[in-house]
């Protein structure tokens, strides 16, 4: 749905409407992932055993054998690989959401350290960062309560 | 740390990724992932003051709310003292990697990032489980295994939050897998 209405500011026509969904938080999901299981995956495997369509990331802490992370350059994706095994995960960020169909590949992000201490950040690659001792990770489900609606900008 | 570009396929999730997998000494055991539904119970916004013991500080907070499981995010501050550990070799079968000596950092140090799950031993008592990274005075970054009750709040507070559960908490016990002490979901009453 676009709105209009009440709409009296100068604006280009060819601005992109900016999507606004409404919602609540609502239950959460505590876990620990064994060692040699993918932290994107696993989440994405919590959330569909808890049935949730949607899921923030409250918190992540471990370590993972290597870390593999992505980031966008004007040549296309470029990986960092950090290698272990030891390396810590200091914070994790994101959402994973299934519906509107189409699945991110990369949905989480975050901060790494790795065993000399220095620090890198990216997007978690799918598959390519396993858990070396452990990683406990907590979701909460977002639930929408009002359909996604595009308002001007 | 290697650093490759991808092509369009291997960006989109479906091409061949080298992994490594790590075969610990112990015993495996399923299922490979370990989660429990809980309940939101309190959101907590928690201001620490300079010179506050930031261990200390929080235990005397989560006092107030009983056995509960928690996670938290560090929000912006400094300290003047911490310790942080990183994972080492030890050259020990059973346990080939461990965290090492700690690394001490004194002066002005500035949160950049930083995790905390809060966890419980089997009496009740409140662990504190923190991944941080930070800079030094120097301008060196640095991050690892924070250990928070070494420390000590900087010149400015330090802004965590905090969402406690009911249902279910982080509690410690042994891995057999690992042949770590590891903070597992368990259901509370």
């Amino acid at each position: 749905m676009t709105l209009h209405a009440n709409d009296t500011t100068t604006r280009d026509d060819h601005t992109p409407p900016i999507h606004v969904e409404e919602g609540r938080l609502g239950k959460l999901v505590m876990a620990r992932l064994k060692p040699n299981q993918d932290l994107t995956e696993s989440v994405e495997a919590l959330c569909r055993q808890h049935g949730m369509k949607t899921a923030i990331v409250r918190g992540a802490i471990g370590s993972l054998i290597d870390a593999h992370l992505q980031y966008a350059t004007p040549n296309g994706p470029r990986e960092m690989e950090i290698n272990g095994p030891g390396v810590e995960i200091l914070n994790v960020f994101g959402e994973i959401g299934f519906s509107d169909g189409q699945g991110n590949p990369h949905p989480l992000q975050g901060v790494v350290a790795d065993t000399d201490g220095k620090i890198f950040a990216g997007r978690f690659v799918r598959g390519a960062n396993l858990s070396f001792i452990t990683i406990e990770i907590t979701l909460q489900e977002w639930v929408a309560v009002k359909q996604q609606e595009a308002v001007p900008a | 740390m290697k650093l490759t570009n991808k092509t369009a396929q291997a960006a989109a999730g479906t091409g061949f990724v080298e992994v490594r997998k790590f075969l610990h000494a112990g015993q495996q055991s399923y299922p490979r992932t370990l989660d429990l539904e809980a309940d939101p119970a309190e959101e907590l916004r928690i201001t620490l003051q300079p010179g506050s013991s930031v261990g200390e500080s929080l235990r005397s907070v989560l006092a107030r709310y009983g056995q509960r499981g928690g996670v938290g995010r560090m929000c912006g501050g400094t300290a003047r003292r911490l310790h942080y550990h990183r994972i080492e070799h030890t050259g020990d079968a059973s346990r080939p990697y461990d965290y090492g000596p700690p690394h001490v950092l004194e002066g002005v140090i500035t949160f950049i990032t930083g995790a905390i799950t809060v966890g419980q031993n089997q009496d009740g008592k409140v662990l504190l489980h923190c991944h941080s990274g930070f800079i030094d005075g120097d301008g060196a970054l640095h991050g690892g295994h924070l250990l928070l009750d070494t420390v000590e709040v900087g010149d400015d507070p330090l802004i965590i939050r905090l969402c406690l559960f009911s249902r279910g908490a982080f509690v410690v016990n042994s891995d057999e897998e690992t042949h770590f002490s590891l903070l597992h979901p368990t259901p509370m009453e």
